[in-house]
């Protein structure tokens, strides 16, 4: 199920950069811990759990990687844990180590949901009221690519069937394409122009059309606008008071999460958590609706 | 003029604030919130002054089509690994269609290249780096010299390769780090050194072949449509 893809793309959009706000911006540990944990179950709900095994497999090995090596780059910290080649490796660079590679995956799991959720033509429609020109070159080379591919392929089938440039050296590949790219050019450049000849001759530009979109804002999506953009000013407003602040070197601040902070992790847990709820309401809402058939 | 009062005011105002807002709001992370502010109200004023221009819708399109083959670029030479002529084809827009061209191309070549291998926070400083390179390749007097200087042109050509990959790398090193980090960025660029040259020799040949009979097509094409 995706049900959080048919939230409005302005919601997406600024989720988005709410999420990767706090996961960038912000150190503090629980915070990555909480957006790392929020990526990955969002991206497993879009995907299946085989999918993110698979991946995060990979992803562990870069996350060991980085907390080994960390300290190899960086000296400050005050608790030394041994010596290495005359350089001190310390705790505290192991600990950030750790800590700035949660960051990375957590990253890098909310961006492939992304790309699950944001389409195409959500991009093209988002950008389209403020960047309308930008927009139509963007989506006339959105449309390119797939039939610029093709004949490619054709081209290079073409040269392979008149036998030349067949041999595997390198050369033969790079001259091949080359010469592929050299007969897209003056095929894929007349053919569009005279599709903007077409476009200006439709009347594109013009003072007073409208174009069609898909996408409606309603209820639901103003609900969650709401919610995420008060959730994130309160955190970015906490934030400014050192609600949030946390250092790593030379010495890590205070671990222990008091009562008082539960009010701060429940905000941010709030925001990393909501597209997963959303999902999990959804799919619980249709599994009820079927056993009532 | 009111284009103009915009960029003054992302200038004046917008960069300076932006700073303050990172220094004062993320302490240990503020280079990596600055970096990321400037590069986003940089292409701002760049992008709204194609948006507000008068521009024929052949220009356009042959922008969409320069973005399109740069992005299928890599599928070109697809049996050659590491071979990507991206950065070669923005230099070529750069120095047949000028500044603006190649700092488009440039920038959403990086963007649409993108949906399909991932977008993600690192979107933004490729487009940068990329419409750097076109923007720069394409101001005046740097194209005339490319278009008749072969030796500068294999220059602009590694330059350019180089110089994406460096740009990049700063971003590698700040996002982790939150400052630069010299022994990192150093690793790092050791690291990715055999891909740059792969990138940057690609690059040079791909310019070097395509140069004269890319650049008579363009030409004509200027020439029978009119742009």
């Amino acid at each position: 199920m995706r049900s959080f893809s048919t939230y409005h793309p302005f919601i997406l959009f600024i989720y988005y950069v709410f999420v990767l706000s706090i996961t960038m911006f912000m150190m503090h540990p629980v915070i990555l811990f909480l957006s790392l944990v929020g990526s990955l179950i969002f991206y497993m709900m879009l995907t299946s759990v085989r999918t993110l095994w698979k991946e995060i497999r990979f992803y562990l090995f870069v996350f060991i990687l980085m907390a080994v090596t960390n300290p190899l780059f960086v000296h400050k910290g005050e608790t030394i844990l041994f010596f290495l080649n005359d350089n001190p490796v310390t705790y505290e660079a192991v600990v950030y180590g750790v800590f700035i590679s949660m960051m990375l995956i957590a990253v890098v799991f909310w961006s492939k949901a992304y790309s699950y959720l944001m389409t195409s033509d959500k991009f093209v429609y988002l950008f389209g009221k403020t960047i309308p020109k930008l927009s139509l070159v963007i989506s006339m080379a959105l449309k390119f690519i797939p039939s610029f591919k093709q004949q490619i392929k054709k081209v290079h089938n073409t040269q392979k069937t008149l036998g030349i440039y067949t041999s595997e050296s390198i050369t033969d590949r790079i001259i091949s394409g080359i010469r592929t790219f050299n007969s897209m050019i003056s095929w894929s450049l007349e053919n569009a122009i005279e599709q903007g000849d077409a476009m200006k001759a439709k009347g594109y530009g013009l003072k007073g059309r409208t174009n069609f979109s898909i996408f409606t804002w309603n209820h639901r999506d103003m609900f969650v606008f709401i919610i995420i953009v008060i959730v994130f000013i309160i955190i970015m407003f906490v934030n400014g008071l050192g609600g949030y602040s946390f250092t790593y070197y030379p010495v890590l601040s205070n671990w222990r999460i008091t009562g008082n902070d539960i009010v701060k992790y429940i905000l941010v847990m709030l925001l990393v958590f909501l597209p997963s709820l959303i999902e999990l309401k959804e799919n619980l809402q249709w599994k009820y609706a079927k056993s009532r058939i | 003029m009111k284009k103009q009062w915009i960029n003054y005011f992302i200038l004046l105002l917008l960069v300076p604030a932006s700073i303050w807002f990172g220094v004062t709001m993320f302490e240990d992370r503020k280079y990596v919130f600055i970096s990321f502010i400037i590069v986003i109200l940089t292409l701002i004023p760049l992008i709204l002054t194609f948006e507000k221009k008068e521009s024929s819708i052949r220009y356009m399109v042959i922008i969409a089509v320069m973005t399109a083959l740069s992005v299928v670029g890599r599928f070109l030479f697809a049996a050659i690994p590491g071979f990507k002529p991206v950065t070669a084809i923005v230099l070529l827009t750069a120095i047949y269609f000028g500044a603006e061209a190649g700092f488009l191309v440039g920038a959403l070549t990086a963007l649409i290249s993108n949906i399909y291998f991932g977008q993600g926070p690192w979107t933004p400083f490729q487009m940068f780096a990329w419409g750097m390179i076109g923007l720069l390749a394409g101001l005046p007097w740097v194209r005339q010299m490319l278009q008749k200087n072969k030796f500068l042109l294999i220059l602009a050509g590694l330059f350019a390769g180089v110089l994406f990959s460096l740009l990049m790398d700063v971003w590698t090193v700040l996002s982790v780090d939150g400052f630069f980090n010299v022994k990192r960025y150093i690793t790092v660029v050791g690291l990715s050194l055999p891909f740059m040259i792969t990138y940057a020799v690609s690059n040079v040949i791909f310019l070097l072949l395509t140069i004269k009979p890319i650049g008579e097509k363009l030409e004509r094409i200027k020439k029978k449509y009119g742009i």
